[in-house]
């Protein structure tokens, strides 16, 4: 008997010589749940778009029903009963939960569109396969979880038979992400094939049939769940063959720089990001932060930054409190951040080169004088950094965006160190980026703390984190659920139970080394 | 000239016809703003859409005799000009509001540079004999008392104006196109992966808008005057548009908001002639789009903080009986 | 060195070029018009091309047009350069020539205390007239676009009140003030020395360019100066280039939009008083009739730098005055000029035209330099 969905031999490089997907063979039977794990950038996603007919594979094929398929985009995915709920929702805010359910194919009556229909329809449905919605109610007022039900009801009712959840459940409080596993459940009992994207492994072990794990773009394998420990999974994962050597002098750690206390972030929607987080960093030490993306660390570095407000709790440097305060005076409390996503915070990409260093700065002695910037000044601190950081241009003057994406971080950094900061806070600071740029920013990381300044590394490549911090802490789910005062003395499988949540120290077990 | 006399002009019928006169050049390119605005994009041209047709239809109806080839042409005039904007602002990626304006001073240069060709006059067309569209008289209503003067004897575009407010709304919230265009205004990237052309209904968008526009544009020079004066729209294009925003960006409240700014308009010349300063009044449906403004925004505001706190407080509420067990 | 001189200076010729094969291009177009309208098209281009140097009191009109041209442009390319796409120069001017005008018609001051106030007093106005929708873009989101083009109604009717019910002479058939007196005027830029009197007396006569003159100059400096040399100019343009880079570098985003919104308006506040006390040395209705919209076409073609601003609004000016010349001279109405000025917005600002007309050009080049380049071999590095 031929599985329903057969991928073949996928490879897929992309134009710059990224191999997100190298030889990866994949399937699926019919009214099964399969889970698909792996850490960020284990080429889930990828292999998933090239399934949905967004991305096109640089070779290999796509079989389904054992007939091989050629998806040249995502409408020839649906017409053949693929559907996919991204990440990010498609939904049209201020249309109803019907009207989107049924945007693009509306059930319509010489040329006009039957609302009422329209509303039957999602209401059937939604009871058929037990996705509870208000059809009538506007989607901009809803919760997430609906939010969610209603995209994977935009797919049945294009005729899905194979649902892509990618990561369904990173949005969801606890008891959404119950009601979506009974409403997968229902899924399948009425014939659906169901292919489930997660990181956490309570969730495979709770959800699925078989589980396939990747890592590095590679198919480490696939194995019916009920075989599968969740500690085999996570080695499985987080294994790694290529480890990473980084020279630095023994940490001689300094005072308390940054007190973090009890400090809680909920989003606009409601959702709890960061629950009473606590701990400290001190001079002369990187403080890794290590965890599996979407668990809170984006917001524990903007709320740190004054980009966002805390909703309890605080922040402090040397007794001053720098939470719920603007960016400006959270700098001047001698804090520099390297931002996560560079070209929408880090940099103003038509702006040169010059005048992306100075943001931080432009205001003061010497780079002010009295009313005006002295330029001569600019220019040859430009100069200099770009010299000292190794950033490829043959000026200051010319726009950022005529930079690599290597070198445009390397401006980042260049600012951000410069400033002498007590505190610097990087978060992901060598994402996609080359590898000769990768090797210098760490370096001179690690030159930094030597000297004595307190870092705060975030990133999602645990290897990055295990092998340039001096102590660890991990975030599970907005908490903090184990600490590691030596980096060196832990093992990446130990890690990577906690950050998966399957292990979890006690309070007072945390409570000596935060 | 007492406030009971004022009271008394107000509630008179010609005066409440005269409101509807006068919203008429109002409302038709306000429905067209609404449409490319739901689309995604800001129509500041309306202005000179309105300009073009109104010169083409007095033009094309002088020299054919016919009222109908002036009315048709000044559409097909008005919406060619619509679709060079569209073409600048999607497949130039011009700036929209740039674009705009430039077509507004083409449109203002163009239309007084034709006119002088054609009459040696750079004020008016009163040299060409053009044609006035049909007043309507509607049987029975006609001969009410009241109701008569308020609501029969108005020309076609008026009637046209309300018929295509009902047929706007229609459109947009009753046909799949119509639903297409304001998926594609508000979330081009969930549009476009649901099989909608997002470029292509924007397009359609602009073409109606121009098609409303036109009409505006021809109230003003075959029916509200009946012939063409330089700068004949006199701001109307950018009334309009601020009427998309004030009456919410639906099409019944464009209409309304419309009709408050010609009720003041109206307002104002029946003060002027009771020697108060009609301008202050004038100037309210201004000022009351800029207070809109600021409401909407405070609401909007307001609802915001209000939802995040107490989803602050819920969760707060929540994990504090909850997070000693951890 | 060198190679860094030669991209910046690429750069800035690319630039330059578009800009100049723009108005190029709608010149022609221009000419192409007049050509099918005319029954004398040689001749009417030609008074549009040299009119405005012709005449002593044509170079006149042609310098004071392009003073307001150029402190509206200036005003503009403030705002455009933050990505604030204000047109509320026709409010501010209105508001600046009102304010400016009635202090110049009724405050019994002495001339060298009269004209600074004026003068003053329609910046201060102009800048309050920018504050108001920078403070509602700023702190609540409201469309720019809408909200000054509602201040700007709201100017005119304000302008037209004063003008109607309080400052024209009670009884007049005409909505117009009195001319100004001595002491409210801006004197002629030239000074009455004795061994320039000849010219001093011709200007005088025959044209309007007042000591405005001077203050644009000084205007153009401090734009530039405000814009590329202080730490407000350095907000103004982070802002423009990425909002978020700006408050994430620790920018006070909304300080800088209000008053980017109201610095614009300084300067357009001192169109509106060179309008008064300069062109027409009264108050008149509709005194910024043509102008709304100007400033745009001028911050548009000096790319939004003050420095440029000045050849743009020369340029600009020289189109519009040689336009009235040959109104004049031929049978071609002077609106020409703007069917020329709105194919210039949309060249200039048709993203994919240069690209577009690029390919052409490398198309042909490279086919015709396929055959020279077989034989040159591969020495050509880049």
């Amino acid at each position: 008997m031929t599985a329903l969905i057969e991928m073949r031999d996928i490879v897929k490089v992309y134009p710059n010589g990224v191999v997100a997907n190298d030889r990866v063979n994949f399937s699926i039977e019919r009214g099964e749940i399969h889970a698909l794990v792996g850490e960020n950038g284990a080429g889930k996603t990828t292999l998933m778009k090239i399934l949905y007919g967004m991305e096109q594979p640089t070779s290999g094929q796509i079989f389904l029903d054992g007939k091989a398929q050629h998806f040249r985009s995502s409408h020839d995915a649906i017409a053949a009963g693929i559907g996919m709920v991204h990440q990010n929702f498609m939904l049209v805010p201020s249309f109803t939960v019907a009207e989107n359910v049924v945007l693009g194919q509306e059930p319509t009556r010489r040329g006009f569109i039957e609302a009422k229909r329209a509303t039957e329809i999602t209401e059937q449905l939604a009871q058929q396969y037990g996705l509870r919605v208000e059809a009538d109610a506007i989607v901009d007022s809803i919760n997430v979880g609906m939010r969610q039900r209603v995209e994977i009801l935009k797919t049945l009712y294009r005729g899905a038979q194979i649902l892509i959840l990618d990561e369904p459940t990173a949005v969801l409080t606890p008891q959404e992400t119950q009601e979506l596993f009974n409403a997968v459940h229902a899924l399948v009992q009425q014939g659906k094939t169901v292919i489930f994207i997660t990181h956490k492994l309570r969730e495979v072990k709770e959800i699925s049939d078989r589980v396939s794990v990747m890592r590095g773009g590679k198919m480490m394998g696939t194995l019916p769940t009920v075989e599968a420990t969740r500690e085999g999974l996570a080695r499985m994962m987080v294994g790694r063959d290529v480890f990473l050597t980084v020279n630095k002098p023994p940490c001689k750690r300094g005072k308390r720089v940054m007190e973090v206390r009890d400090l809680s972030y909920i989003t606009e929607t409601g959702r709890t990001m960061l629950h009473k987080v606590s701990f400290n960093i001190y001079a002369g030490e990187i403080l890794g932060i290590a965890g599996v993306e979407g668990n809170g660390q984006t917001e524990l570095v903007e709320v740190l930054t004054g980009l966002r407000s805390a909703a309890s709790g605080e922040a402090r440097i040397g007794g001053k409190v720098v939470t719920n305060r603007t960016p400006r005076e959270v700098r001047m409390a001698s804090v520099a951040h390297i931002p996560e996503d560079r070209l929408t915070n880090g940099l103003a990409l038509t702006a040169s080169i010059d005048e992306n260093l100075i943001v931080d700065r432009y205001f003061l002695p010497p780079y002010r004088k009295g009313l005006v910037i002295d330029y001569k000044q600019v220019e040859s601190m430009g100069r200099e950094l770009i010299k000292k950081f190794d950033i490829r241009t043959p000026t200051g003057k010319l726009p950022v965006n005529s930079l690599s994406g290597g070198n445009m971080q390397k401006v980042i950094v260049a600012r951000e160190f410069s400033s002498s900061p007590e505190l610097l806070i990087a978060a992901q600071p060598t994402r996609g980026i080359d590898v000769g740029a990768t090797e210098f920013i760490r370096d001179q990381l690690v030159q930094k703390r030597t000297e004595g300044t307190a870092i705060l590394l975030v990133s999602a490549d645990l290897a990055e984190v295990m092998s340039l911090s001096d102590r660890i802490i991990v975030l599970y789910e907005g908490e903090i659920t184990g600490v590691f005062p030596d980096a060196s003395k832990v093992s990446e499988e130990e890690i990577g139970l906690y950050m998966l949540g399957l292990r979890r120290q006690t309070r007072e077990e945390m409570e000596a080394y935060l | 000239m007492s406030f009971d006399h004022i009271l008394k002009a107000i509630f008179s019928a010609l005066f409440l016809a005269n409101i509807l006169r006068i919203s008429t050049p109002l409302i038709l390119p306000a429905l067209g703003g609404l449409v490319t605005d739901l689309a995604g994009a800001t129509n500041i041209a309306l202005e000179g859409i309105m300009l073009v047709a109104a010169f083409t239809g007095v033009v094309v109806s002088a020299y054919t005799k016919s009222v109908t080839a002036g009315i048709l042409c000044g559409i097909l005039s008005g919406v060619l000009i619509s679709a060079l904007l569209a073409y600048f602002y999607l497949y130039l990626k011009t700036d929209v509001f740039l674009a705009g304006i430039a077509i507004n001073i083409m449109a203002t240069g163009g239309t007084i540079f034709l006119l002088y060709i054609l009459t040696g006059d750079k004020g008016n067309s009163s040299k060409l004999a053009s044609g006035m569209a049909p007043i309507v008289h509607i049987p029975l209503i006609k001969d009410i008392p009241f109701l008569g003067t308020v609501l029969s004897g108005h020309n076609i575009f008026t009637y046209a104006a309300f018929l295509l407010t009902w047929l706007v709304a229609i459109f947009l919230y009753r046909t799949p196109l119509g639903t297409h265009l304001r998926a594609a205004g508000e979330n081009p990237e969930a549009a476009a992966t649901l099989g909608i052309d997002v470029k292509q209904t924007q397009l359609i968008a602009f073409l109606m808008s121009g098609f409303l526009a036109s009409l505006g544009g021809l109230n003003l020079s075959m029916a509200y005057l009946t012939l063409f004066q330089r700068e004949m729209t006199a701001g109307r294009g950018f009334i309009a548009l601020a009427a998309v925003y004030l009456g919410g960006r639906k099409p019944w409240g464009t209409l309304i908001a419309a009709m408050i700014f010609g009720f003041a308009d109206a307002l104002s010349n029946q003060l002027a002639s009771l020697e108060i300063p009609s301008q202050l009044v004038q100037s309210i449906p201004y000022v009351v789009t800029i207070i809109a403004l600021v409401v909407y925004a405070l609401q909007k505001r307001a609802q915001l903080i209000e939802r995040t706190r107490r989803f602050q407080e819920r969760e707060l509420a929540k994990s504090g009986g909850g997070a000693t067990g951890s | 060195m060198s190679t860094i001189r030669k991209i910046l200076a690429i750069r800035a010729v690319r630039e330059f070029l578009r800009i100049f094969l723009a108005v190029f291009a709608a010149l022609v177009l221009g000419f192409l018009i007049t050509l099918a309208v005319s029954k004398q098209p040689i001749e009417a281009y030609k008074a549009f091309l040299l009119g405005p140097v012709s005449r002593f009191n044509r170079f006149g009109d042609w310098i004071e047009e392009s003073i307001t041209l150029i402190l509206l442009g200036l005003a503009v390319s403030l705002a455009f350069r933050a990505k604030q796409f204000s047109l509320g120069q026709d409010g501010q001017m209105l508001m600046g020539a009102l304010v400016s005008g009635s202090i110049a018609l009724f405050v019994p001051l002495p001339f060298l205390l009269r004209v600074p106030l004026a003068l003053l007093a329609a910046m201060l106005v102009g800048f309050i007239w920018g504050y108001i929708p920078g403070y509602l873009k700023a702190h609540l989101d409201a469309n720019e676009i809408v909200s000054t083009l509602m201040l700007n109604t709201i100017a005119l009717k304000i302008y037209d009140y004063f003008l109607i019910f309080w400052i024209k002479p009670p009884g007049a058939g005409y909505n117009a003030s009195d001319f100004f007196p001595v002491e409210g005027k801006l004197p002629t830029f030239l000074p009455a020395l004795p061994f320039i009197a000849d010219l001093q007396k011709r200007f005088a006569d025959h044209t309007n360019i007042t000591i405005m003159l001077y203050l644009m100059i000084i205007a153009i400096v401090v734009a530039f100066f405000l814009m590329f040399r202080t730490p407000f100019g350095y907000e103004l343009r982070t802002v423009g280039a990425n909002i978020k880079f700006a408050r994430y570098g620790g920018i006070d985003t909304k300080k800088t939009i209000i008053l980017v919104f109201a610095v614009s308006g300084i300067f357009a506040g001192l169109a509106g008083a060179h309008l008064a006390m300069g062109i027409h040395t009264k108050l008149i209705a509709n005194i910024t009739v043509g102008l709304g919209f100007e400033g745009i076409v001028v911050a548009i073609m000096a790319r939004n730098n003050p420095l440029f601003v000045p050849i743009a609004g020369l340029a600009y000016g020289y189109l519009r005055a040689g336009a009235d010349v040959m109104e004049r001279a031929s049978d071609v109405s002077r609106e020409m000029v703007l069917v020329i000025q709105a194919i210039i917005i949309l060249l200039v600002t048709a993203e994919r035209i240069l690209p577009m007309v690029q390919q052409v050009i490398t198309a042909r080049r490279q086919a015709a330099a396929g055959a020279a380049e077989m034989t040159e071999g591969e020495n050509n590095v880049v």
